[in-house]
């Protein structure tokens, strides 16, 4: 659909329980939060957008790995999908998740989260129509480039910190 | 007649019931739709409330409330349930708050443009589309971007989702798992049916069929289905009212069969005197099916009801049967007597039939036939049938002591003066409102259920069923203009909370007009073309990516405007099919409203449009309606009155005699009325047709015992007879008097008192025992 990447900036908060919250700051502010299975969004200027979380499976997804993976929920994470990992633990890991839903299927393929010893570094969301969404989190964020390749994205998220 | 003669008799008369109920099965198609049971109306809104009732968008809705399961779970049993009903031609519209891009038909998609207000102001330029491209690639990199994905390439300003947004109830509940939820954690449905809402038969199926699809649903087992809505009501109060009906009648037969064996102690009598009835009953039907192509339920009950008076027949002739004498002789002696009191109650019935409604006439014509051959054959069959010998009722002893305690009661001349002065007394004294004009009052729901339904009403926003804005004009596109017009009024009246909400038909359908206009705004391929490439610079977007909306831009603005008709065959034209609606000529547009807090505002809408735009208050209308009707039965009732004065005097060939006759019948007519209103009942149509059955009644009780034989038996007879007809009467009615639901607590309160009062009274004033 776009021919260059998109890019961009801001903060992802867990704000507890089922709750997330996306700030971007670059290229336009926009806040969305997930809360009770509904998502809100807010954009500068503009009437907040509403729309259910079940309509958006993406997003559901994204939820049940990030809290699973923050809060430490191994079962909630191997409930909602197939877990593989690779790598050590103190070193370099790669840990795949596959949707377990098959709907939920249909528009996320998998999602794989980079990590190097306690600190998750980049994840990557594929979906199934071949687009790809890459998070570069923490100390990472800093570094995105300012035309990002998928093969630039990978280096960076397989380099040692 | 010989025993041969008789057998033959016999089977000729069973073979007959048999054919005439042959014939019934074949024909009778019996209808439930309420309305026929309602007077013709006369005035325009009286016109539309008929059709509303029925028809209304308010009157099909039903709404549904899923609980007893988690949300994940009750949140899928709604979309299963909404999936389901939507493939089902019962049902014309399904909503349970799922945002659904199928209610704008694949076909009509490039209509967008004409429907959706938003190129009125905002023209398809390069700024405009740089800055719906811009948010949508902010989209694009946003939670929402699986969302619209998909609607993007053909629809890149989500026209689309404006209308879904401008069609979605103005009230919405609070979403969750994609659904509605009332803050009770019940999942919601709105169903509107195909059915008419006060057809209690077709309603049933549609909640018959919205129970089997939920019972077919996975995991449906735990949770609960409950509906609510004016269909759903007018199901509930028909069962009731059937329910308590049948157990009362099954009581009162037994009662009814067991007087009847203790007073004549004969099974073949008992049985044989049924025969008059059955015939009564089928003929009756019979000559329905043959004189209307549907005959409605309530005919049926009431016809039975008033078919009540045809029992007494076959009693008298088996009360006045004498030792040793010929069924036939007793028969002869009585027949001037029941032939007056049959042709009374025909003329009586004969009143129901001039009111012009057509349930009325059902039931005077199904009444009429049904006591012409009960009488005929209690005199011209029944008698052959009967067993020779029987014990004369007159020689028991039980009888002649009452019969001497009833000759030894004082009989003043002042006691019809006494009467009358305690009932104009009780008129005067009675506080309570003198009728009852609320059609509602009278099969009430359980407040539960009522409250229920409030909760729902308000949790979905959806409509009063109570108050409609009616919009008039000569064709349908002018209702639409009219409605446009209107809009920046109501929106004004909606700003100052006069009303939740106010859905006029041009929400759904803009007129030809406006879409001609929206359509003259769409730019050509080229120009398009051109404001779309010079928005698209700078962005990352596929520079091909846009074909498609492009391609129905150009679909859009050659398009023949979308019309009613066109409409009709998606989901949202029915919704406006609900709010559109042809009328001799004219076309009406009817406004629904939710939660009105200021009536005078809303009814100041329409001043001055001459009429074009008003506020119909249905449940002013069907009060109007009801005020009508019964003005309509007590002119025919009068009229009745005097034919039966005309009647009587003519049969007794005497004004004293019919003085006698009538004085007794119409004081304990008036005596009953007295009691009631100063009990505080509010006279309903039901009270009036009850008061009729108790006169008929009552006529029979006074024309026999103002029969002047000179044989002291035959006055025993006669007692014996009019007692085991008040005992029989008032069992039956007794025990619906008993009866919850107030129709049936009206008609057998009233028959009873009357029964009571025509007895006591006809007794009181004969005229022959004060002689002796």
């Amino acid at each position: 659909m776009l021919d260059r990447p998109l890019v961009v900036s801001g903060e992802l908060s867990w704000l507890g329980g089922d709750r997330l919250q996306r700030r971007v700051e670059h290229p336009q502010q926009e806040t969305s939060t997930i809360a009770d299975g509904e998502v809100t969004q807010q954009r500068e200027g503009r009437s907040p957008r509403h729309f259910s979380l079940k309509r958006a499976p993406q997003l559901q997804v994204l939820l049940d790995s990030f809290v699973a993976l923050l809060g430490g929920d191994a079962a909630r994470l191997q409930q909602a999908f197939e877990v593989r990992q690779e790598g050590d633990a103190r070193g370099a890991w790669t840990l795949t998740l596959v949707p377990r839903d098959a709907r939920v299927a249909k528009t996320v393929a998998s999602i794989r989260i980079d990590g190097y010893a306690n600190a998750s570094r980049c994840m990557h969301l594929q979906e199934a129509d071949g687009d790809l969404a890459v998070d570069l989190l923490g100390p990472l964020a800093a570094r995105m480039p300012a035309e990002p390749t998928r093969e630039a994205l990978q280096a960076l998220c397989q380099s040692t910190p | 007649m010989r025993r041969g003669a008789r057998a033959a008799l016999l089977i000729g008369w069973l073979l007959a019931l048999a054919g005439l109920g042959w014939m019934v099965s074949q024909r009778l198609h019996v209808s439930t739709d309420l309305r026929s049971f309602m007077p013709a109306p006369t005035t325009p809104d009286q016109r539309l409330l008929m059709e509303q009732v029925g028809e209304g968008p308010g009157s099909r809705l039903l709404l549904l409330a899923i609980h007893g399961q988690s949300d994940a779970k009750l949140a899928a049993l709604s979309q299963g349930l909404a999936a389901a009903l939507k493939k089902d031609s019962r049902y014309s519209q399904v909503l349970n708050g799922s945002f659904d891009l199928g209610a704008l038909d694949e076909r009509l998609l490039p209509y967008r443009y004409l429907l959706s207000p938003t190129l009125d102001t905002q023209p398809l330029d390069e700024v405009y589309l740089a800055d719906q491209l811009q948010q949508r690639l902010d989209d694009l990199s946003s939670p929402a971007a699986s969302l619209l994905k998909g609607l993007l390439p053909r629809d890149p300003t989500l026209e689309v989702l404006q209308l879904a947004e401008r069609w979605a109830p103005a009230k919405s509940p609070q979403l969750r798992e994609g659904v509605w939820f009332s803050p009770q954690d019940e999942a919601l449905l709105l169903v509107q049916t195909a059915a008419a809402g006060f057809d209690p038969g077709a309603q049933q199926q549609s909640i018959d069929g919205i129970r089997q699809a939920f019972a077919a649903l996975p995991g449906s087992a735990g949770a609960t289905l409950e509906p609510s809505g004016p269909g759903y009501f007018s199901v509930v109060a028909a069962a009731q009212t059937r329910q308590q009906a049948d157990w009362i009648g099954r009581i009162s037969t037994a009662g009814f069969i067991a007087l009847l064996l203790l007073a004549y102690r004969s099974f073949s009598s008992l049985l044989l005197s049924a025969l008059p009835i059955a015939s009564a009953a089928l003929a009756g039907i019979a000559a329905l099916t043959l004189a209307f192509p549907e005959v409605h339920g309530i005919t049926l009950a009431f016809g039975f009801t008033l078919l009540g008076v045809a029992q007494e027949y076959p009693i008298r002739v088996l009360s006045h049967r004498r030792a040793g004498e010929d069924a036939l002789a007793s028969v002869r002696t009585l027949w001037p007597l029941l032939l007056t009191a049959i042709a009374s109650a025909c003329i009586a019935y004969l009143a129901f039939y001039a009111s012009g409604v057509n349930g009325l006439k059902q039931l005077a014509l199904f009444t009429i036939v049904g006591l012409l051959v009960a009488g005929c054959s209690t005199r011209y069959l029944l008698p052959h049938l009967l067993p020779r010998r029987v014990h004369d009722v007159a020689d028991m002893r039980w009888l002649i002591r009452a019969r001497t305690f009833v000759d030894r009661l004082p009989r003043p001349r002042w006691i019809p003066v006494a009467v009358a002065a305690a009932i104009v007394a009780m008129l005067a004294l009675a506080r309570a409102p003198l009728w009852q004009d609320n059609l509602a009052a009278l099969t009430p729901l359980p407040a539960d259920l009522l409250q229920r339904d409030a909760r729902l009403r308000q949790a979905l926003g959806a409509p009063d069923v109570r108050y409609l804005l009616v919009l008039e004009a000569p064709s349908a596109q002018g209702v639409l203009e009219l409605s446009e017009r209107l809009q920046p009024q109501v929106d004004a009246l909606l700003a100052r909370r006069a009303a939740d909400a106010l859905e006029l038909p041009s929400r759904y359908l803009p007129s030809v007009a406006v879409q001609r206009a929206r359509q003259a705004r769409l730019p050509d391929r080229a120009t398009l073309q051109r404001a779309l490439d010079q928005a698209l610079q700078g962005l990352p977007f596929r520079a091909d990516l846009f074909q498609p909306f492009v391609d129905d831009v150009q679909a859009a603005r050659t398009l023949p405007p979308l019309t009613p008709e066109r409409y009709a065959q998606t989901p949202l034209g029915q919704r406006l099919a609900a709010m559109l609606v042809p009328r001799d000529g004219h076309w009406l547009g009817l406004g629904t409203i939710s939660g009105v807090h200021d009536l005078a505002a809303l009814q100041a809408l329409g001043a001055d449009t001459h009429g074009a735009v008003r506020l119909l208050d249905l449940k002013a209308a069907s009060e109007s309606l009801v005020v009508d009707y019964r003005t309509r039965i007590l002119q025919a009732l009068a009229a009745a009155a005097l034919l039966l004065v005309l009647t009587i005097a003519l049969a007794l060939r005497s004004l004293r005699r019919a003085w006698h006759v009538l004085a007794p019948m119409t004081l304990a007519t008036f005596l009953v009325l007295a009691v009631e209103r100063v009990a505080g009942v509010e006279i309903s149509l039901f009270h009036l047709v009850a008061l009729i059955l108790a006169g008929g009644l009552g006529l029979h009780y006074a024309l026999f015992f103002e029969r002047d034989t000179g044989d002291a038996a035959e006055q025993r007879r006669t007692l014996h007879a009019t007692i085991v007809c008040v005992l029989s009467a008032l069992l039956v009615f007794g025990m619906l008097a008993w009866a919850t639901i107030p129709v049936l607590r009206a008609i057998g309160l009233t028959v009873s008192l009357g029964v009571a009062f025509h007895f006591c009274l006809s007794i009181l004033m004969a005229p022959h025992a004060r002689q002796d």
